[in-house]
C-alpha cells in the first residue's frame, strides 16, 4: 500500500510537471483526485489496512494527497504566468484599426424624435399618432379655421384628388400635427395629455423647407389649466432639450385655434443671448402654441365650462436645428438619401 | 407680415422717453416682434412681424397706440397722440360745377366722375378729386416711406403710400383727367378672360370674380384693392387727381392676389381685411399731405360711399375667468386700463369687465377668450408664474403592446445589424408608382411632377437611394414609414412598413465582402425576427413570383424578401403583423445538469430536398436530439451539427451510436442519403 502510494505520487508528479496547457493539468487532476481518480481510489482502500498500520498510512496518504494538490496548484500558477508573458511578448501596434462590428445609422429626424419624446413622457404625456391623408375638419374646420382662411388655399394644402365627404370636407394632407388635437379628444376624456409626433406637408420647398417635414404636438386638458402650466411645460422642455442654462420667453402670437396664442423664443446657445447672426437679438424662435380655443373643445366633446387646456405644435427639424447649430445650409438635405450625410451621425 | 418703419416717425404718435431699445424690448415681449433694431442715418428702423390677424398694426398710428399700452406696464411712461383730421374746406372756386348739369350730380358723384359700387365686393369708398403739382415728395417724405422698403416715385404716388404706413388703410390715386374721359367709375366682377396691364406695364389675364373698376365702356381701369392698371394711373403729365380709397372684400382679394401672384403691400393689407372705419380719415390725412407737398388744392366734395358699416361688439368677462385662465391674480383694475389704453370703452360691472371692442379689432375680439389674450400679453407673460401640469392622466402603460417600443426596438436592431436609416418623400412620381394611378392616392396639386402620389410601397424609394449612391461597393438601407392604400368614400389605410435593401457587390480585387446573398438577407429576419420574440415563423415560396421568399407568422403575411439583382436584395414587411406577434413574455427552460455531446455528421443528399425537411426527419428521430445546424453545405454534401443531451443521465457512447444509426437510416430510406 505505502509502495503504491508512492509510485501514484511519483507519476502523478512526473506528469504535472511536463503538463503544457491547463487542459492536460486538468485531465490529470482528474485523473489522479477526481471522484473514481487513481489516487482518490487508493484512499478509498485504506480501511482495508491492517488496523495497526492504519492511521501511518492515512497519514501518508493525507500527505501526498496534499502534496498533489498542491503540484497542481503550482503548476496551474506556472502555465498561467507563461500564457501571460507569452502575450506580452508580441509586437502590439495599438495604433492599427480597430475590428469594429458593422453598425449603421438612424436618422437625425428619429434621434431627435426619441429625445423629444422621453422628455414629455417624463413629466406624463402619452404618445400618439395620428393620420397623414387626413379630413379638413381634424386639420382645420374643428380648429376654428374660417372657411376662407389662407391655409385652406390650394397654395399652401395639398389637396387629394377625392370626393369631399358631406360632414368633413375635403381630404387633405394634414399640414401640421394639430389635426390630432380633436382626434385625442375623442379618443379620451380629459384629463389629457398628449404627445402626438407625425410627418406634416405643406406645398413649400426652398432651401429652409420640405414638402414633407415633422411636428410635434403637445396637448393637456384638465380641470383649471392655465397659462402658467403651460409655461411650465415650456421651460421643462427648454431646460431638458437645450440645457439648463438656456433662457425661454413667451410672446403674444396669433393662431386660430389658441386663444391666447404665443410663440416661445429661447436664448441662442452659439451666443448666449447677446445677439448674433444666427439669431434675432439674442433669441431664436422655437414655436408656438396658446390655450386651446374654446370652440375647438367643444369641437372636440369637451365642455370649456369645465375643464381648459393648453397646445403647442413644433418641427422636429426646427428644434434640430436649433439645438446642435447644425447650420444645414440645405434643409431638403434631411430627405435626400446621401449616405455621406447620414453616416455623420 | 413685415413692416419696417423709423422711430422718428414712430415718435409722431408716440411720446415716450423710452430708447428705441426698450420699445422693441418690451414690444416684443408683449405686442408684436420687433425682430431687428438697426440704426439708419441718425435714426433708427424697427422690423417689425406683424400676426395676420393685427393689420391695424401695419401702421405707424397702431403702433403707437400699442406702445402706449405696452410701456407703462413695464413702468415707463408713454402717451399715445391719436390723429385728427379736420374736414378741409373746399374752394368752390375750383369745383368745376359747370362741367356737371347740376341733376345728375348725386351723392355718388365725385367731380366729374359718377362712381357705382357694388357693396358685395366694395364696404366702403372714399374718394376725393384734387389739382396738384406733380414732382418729386420732400426728403422727409422719401425717406420715410423708402425706409419702410416703399419706393419713392413721385409726390402723387409717395402720399398714398405713406397714407397707408401711417394709418394702415391702402389708398390709390388715379389721374383724373383719364377717368373723366367717360366720366364713370363702375365696380363690378370681372370676367373670366378679361385682360389687364397694370401700372407697373405688366399683363395679365384675369381668371374672373376679381373686383374691377369699369369705364362704362367695358374697359376696365382699376384692379382694385391689388394693383391700378396703366391706363388710368398718374404719369409725368398728371395734373389731377383722384385720391381714392377703397375697402374691399378680403376673400376676393386673396384670390386676385394670389392667382394672379401680384404680392403688393396694398393685397396684402386688403386680403387681412383694412378697418373700414379709418378709410375717411385716410382720404383726409391724403388731401393734407397733398395739400403740404403737392400744392393740391380740392376741386371736389369728400365722396363717402358707405354701404357695409360694421356692427359694434362687446365682450363682458369676469375676473375669476381671467384669473383662472392665467393662473395668477390680476385685478380689475389693472385689465380695465390695459383695455382702455388699446382702445375698448370698459364699465366694471360688479366683478366683470364689459368692453366695447373698437372698430380695426371687430375681426379679431370677439369672445372672451380674445379679451383674456388681451389682458394678459399687455400685463406681461414674463410675470406669470411657470409651473408643470401636476396631474396624471392614470392611462396604463403597457410597453409589450406600445407601438412606439417595438418601432424603435426594430431600428435599433436593424442599426446594429448595420443598416442605416432613411427618410424618403411619402409621395412620388408615376413612374415609381407599383399600381396604376387609379388606385393610388393622388395629389390634386401637387408642386412637382415628382410628387404627386401616395407611395403603395416604400421598397421604390429605396431603389431610388441606391442610384443615389452609386459609388457604393456596400449599402444597407431601411425605412419604416407609411404606405396609403386608397379606400372608397373614406381616408386611405395608412399601413406602417418596414422596408430595408442590401446590396454588395465585390469590384474590388482586395475587398473581402463577399456578395450580397439571399441567406445574408434571410439571417438578419430571423435575427430580427427572434429579438423581438417571434420564434414560429416560416419562410414559403412567394406567391407574387418574385425570386425569393414570403415569410408567414401563423396564417399571417409578414412580407416578402426579393432578390432583384445579383447582389441587390430588398425587403417590406407589415409592421402591424411584426406587432401582433412581437412580445416581452419570459419562457424558463430548466438548464439540464448533464452534459452535452456535439457530433458532425456529412451526408451526400438531392440538392433539391429542402433542408428544413432534412431537419425536420433528424430532429424526429428523438427527443434526446437537442439542436441540429448546418455546419458546412458543398454541392450536394451537407455537414450537420448535432447537439444531444438529456435531462435524466449522461449519454453513453452505445446511445450516441444508436441515435446516429436511426438519423442515418432515416436519411437514407427519405431521401437516399449516403454518409460521405
Amino acid at each position: 500500500m505505502e509502495h503504491e502510494l508512492l509510485k501514484i505520487k511519483n507519476d502523478a508528479s512526473s506528469l504535472i510537471i511536463a503538463a503544457e496547457d491547463e487542459q492536460e493539468l486538468n485531465q490529470i487532476k482528474l485523473d489522479f483526485l477526481g471522484k473514481s481518480g487513481k489516487l482518490t481510489q487508493l484512499v478509498k482502500e485504506i480501511k482495508n489496512v491492517p488496523e495497526e498500520r492504519r492511521p501511518e498510512i492515512g497519514r501518508l496518504a493525507n500527505e501526498i494527497l496534499a502534496s498533489v494538490e498542491d503540484l497542481v496548484e503550482t503548476k496551474l500558477n506556472e502555465l498561467r504566468g507563461r500564457k501571460r508573458a507569452a502575450v506580452k511578448k508580441q509586437i502590439l501596434d495599438i495604433t492599427l484599426p480597430g475590428k469594429k462590428p458593422q453598425a449603421g445609422h438612424l436618422h437625425l429626424i428619429t434621434q431627435a424624435i426619441e429625445e423629444i419624446s422621453e422628455i414629455f413622457e417624463h413629466i406624463g404625456f402619452t404618445r400618439v399618432r395620428y393620420p397623414e391623408v387626413e379630413w379638413d375638419w381634424y386639420a382645420f374646420g374643428s380648429l376654428n379655421f374660417s372657411e376662407n382662411h389662407p391655409a385652406r388655399d390650394d397654395w399652401e394644402t395639398f389637396f387629394i384628388d377625392a370626393e369631399p365627404d358631406p360632414r368633413m370636407g375635403p381630404m387633405i394632407l394634414t399640414p401640421h400635427t394639430s389635426s390630432g388635437q380633436v382626434r385625442e379628444m375623442e379618443r379620451r376624456k380629459p384629463p389629457i395629455k398628449m404627445l402626438n409626433i407625425a410627418k406634416c406637408y405643406r406645398r413649400q420647398s426652398d432651401i429652409s423647407h420640405t414638402q414633407m417635414f415633422h411636428q410635434f404636438e403637445g396637448m393637456a386638458i384638465g380641470d383649471g389649466v392655465s397659462i402658467a402650466d403651460l409655461k411650465g411645460t415650456f421651460d421643462f422642455f427648454v431646460h431638458s432639450y437645450f440645457g439648463k442654462n438656456r433662457k425661454s420667453r413667451l410672446r403674444p402670437f396669433h393662431f386660430q385655434f389658441t386663444e391666447p396664442s404665443v410663440e416661445i423664443d429661447v436664448s441662442c446657445g452659439v451666443c448666449n443671448g447677446r445677439g448674433c447672426r444666427l439669431c434675432k437679438g439674442g433669441w431664436l424662435e422655437l414655436g408656438g402654441g396658446g390655450m386651446i380655443h374654446p370652440e375647438v373643445l367643444r369641437n372636440g366633446g369637451v365642455d370649456p365650462k369645465k375643464y381648459s387646456g393648453f397646445a403647442f405644435g413644433w418641427g422636429v427639424e426646427r428644434v434640430l436645428m436649433m439645438k446642435e447649430g447644425l447650420e444645414l445650409d440645405d434643409l431638403r438635405i434631411l430627405y435626400s438619401n446621401r449616405l455621406d450625410f447620414l453616416e455623420q451621425f | 407680415m413685415n413692416i419696417r418703419i423709423l422711430d422718428s416717425w414712430l415718435r409722431e404718435y408716440l411720446k415716450t422717453s423710452a430708447s428705441p431699445q426698450k420699445i422693441a424690448e418690451c414690444m416684443s415681449l408683449a405686442s408684436v416682434s420687433i425682430e431687428k433694431l438697426e440704426s439708419s442715418g441718425g435714426d433708427w428702423i424697427y422690423d417689425i412681424e406683424v400676426t395676420t390677424n393685427r393689420p391695424d398694426l401695419m401702421s405707424v398710428v397702431g403702433l403707437a397706440r400699442e406702445g402706449a399700452a405696452v410701456l407703462p406696464q413695464f413702468g415707463i411712461e408713454a402717451k399715445f397722440n391719436a390723429p385728427k383730421f379736420e374736414k378741409p374746406n373746399v374752394d368752390k372756386k375750383l369745383v368745376p360745377t359747370n362741367s356737371i348739369p347740376a341733376r345728375s350730380r348725386t351723392e355718388t358723384t365725385v367731380g366729374k366722375i359718377e362712381i357705382t359700387n357694388d357693396s358685395k365686393l366694395v364696404n366702403r369708398i372714399c374718394a376725393v378729386a384734387l389739382e396738384i403739382n406733380l414732382g418729386k415728395s420732400p426728403q422727409k417724405v422719401s425717406r420715410r416711406i423708402e425706409s419702410s422698403d416703399i419706393r419713392s416715385l413721385n409726390n402723387a404716388v409717395d402720399v398714398t403710400n405713406y397714407v397707408m404706413r401711417e394709418i394702415g388703410h391702402p389708398v390709390h390715386v388715379f389721374d383724373y383727367d383719364k377717368l373723366a374721359k367717360t366720366g364713370k367709375l363702375i365696380i363690378r366682377e370681372s370676367k373670366k378672360g378679361e385682360k389687364i396691364q397694370t401700372l407697373d406695364e405688366k399683363e395679365y389675364v384675369l381668371a374672373g370674380g376679381d373686383i374691377v373698376a369699369d369705364d362704362g365702356t367695358g374697359r376696365i381701369i382699376d384692379l382694385l384693392g391689388v394693383m391700378g392698371t396703366l391706363n388710368s394711373a398718374v404719369d409725368d403729365n398728371t395734373k389731377r387727381v383722384l385720391l381714392f380709397v377703397d375697402n374691399n372684400n378680403p376673400v376676393r382679394i386673396r384670390k386676385t392676389s394670389m392667382s394672379l401672384a401680384i404680392r403688393s403691400e396694398a393685397a396684402t393689407l386688403n386680403e387681412k381685411g383694412a378697418d373700414p372705419e379709418i378709410a375717411y380719415g385716410a382720404v383726409l390725412r391724403g388731401v393734407e399731405l397733398l395739400e403740404e407737398i403737392a400744392d393740391g388744392k380740392m376741386i371736389s366734395e369728400v365722396l363717402d360711399i358707405y354701404p357695409n358699416k360694421p356692427k359694434s361688439i362687446s365682450v363682458t368677462i369676469s375676473e375669476q375667468k381671467i384669473n383662472a385662465i392665467v393662473g395668477t391674480d390680476i385685478p380689475l383694475k389693472t385689465s380695465k386700463k390695459i383695455l382702455e389704453d388699446l382702445g375698448f370703452q370698459t364699465n366694471i360691472i360688479d366683478s366683470n369687465i364689459k368692453a366695447k371692442v373698437p372698430s380695426w379689432r371687430l375681426n379679431d375680439v370677439q369672445i372672451e377668450e380674445d379679451l383674456i389674450e388681451e389682458i394678459v400679453r399687455i400685463y406681461g407673460y414674463q410675470k406669470l408664474p411657470s409651473r408643470i401640469p401636476a396631474f396624471e392622466t392614470g392611462e396604463p402603460f403597457s410597453l409589450a403592446t406600445n407601438q412606439f417600443y417595438w418601432e424603435r426596438t426594430v431600428k435599433d436592431a436593424l442599426k446594429f445589424f448595420g443598416f442605416t436609416e432613411v427618410y424618403t418623400y411619402s409621395m412620388f412620381s408615376e413612374d415609381l408608382l407599383e399600381v396604376s394611378t387609379d388606385d393610388a392616392v393622388t395629389i390634386r396639386n401637387p408642386l412637382d411632377s415628382d410628387h404627386v402620389y401616395m407611395r403603395t410601397s416604400l421598397v421604390p424609394s429605396l431603389l431610388e437611394a441606391v442610384r443615389e449612391n452609386k459609388g457604393r461597393i456596400e449599402l444597407k438601407l431601411f425605412e419604416l414609414a407609411n404606405v396609403y392604400i386608397k379606400k372608397q368614400k373614406n381616408l386611405p389605410d395608412e399601413k406602417l412598413k418596414l422596408a430595408g435593401i442590401y446590396k454588395s457587390s465585390t469590384s474590388l480585387v482586395l475587398d473581402k465582402n463577399p456578395k450580397a446573398s439571399f441567406l445574408d438577407v434571410k439571417g438578419i429576419i430571423e435575427a430580427l425576427l427572434e429579438d423581438l420574440g417571434i420564434s414560429a415563423f416560416e419562410f414559403k415560396p412567394t406567391e407574387s413570383g418574385a425570386f425569393g421568399a414570403a415569410i408567414y407568422i401563423g396564417k399571417d403575411s409578414l412580407g416578402e424578401i426579393e432578390q432583384l439583382e445579383e447582389d441587390l436584395i430588398d425587403f417590406e414587411f407589415d409592421f402591424e403583423t411584426i406587432l401582433k406577434y412581437a412580445t416581452l413574455k419570459k419562457v424558463y427552460k430548466p438548464i439540464s445538469k448533464f452534459p452535452e455531446s456535439i457530433e458532425d455528421l456529412r451526408f451526400e443528399i438531392d440538392e433539391t430536398i429542402p433542408y428544413e425537411k432534412i431537419v425536420r426527419n433528424i430532429r424526429e428521430q428523438s427527443n434526446l436530439i437537442k439542436d441540429v445546424s448546418l455546419l458546412d453545405i458543398f454541392q450536394n454534401k451537407k455537414t450537420f451539427r448535432i447537439i444531444y443531451q438529456s435531462y435524466e443521465k449522461n449519454l453513453t457512447n452505445e446511445d450516441l451510436t444508436n441515435l446516429r444509426e436511426k438519423i442515418t437510416s432515416v436519411l437514407k430510406s427519405k431521401f437516399k442519403a449516403e454518409p460521405a
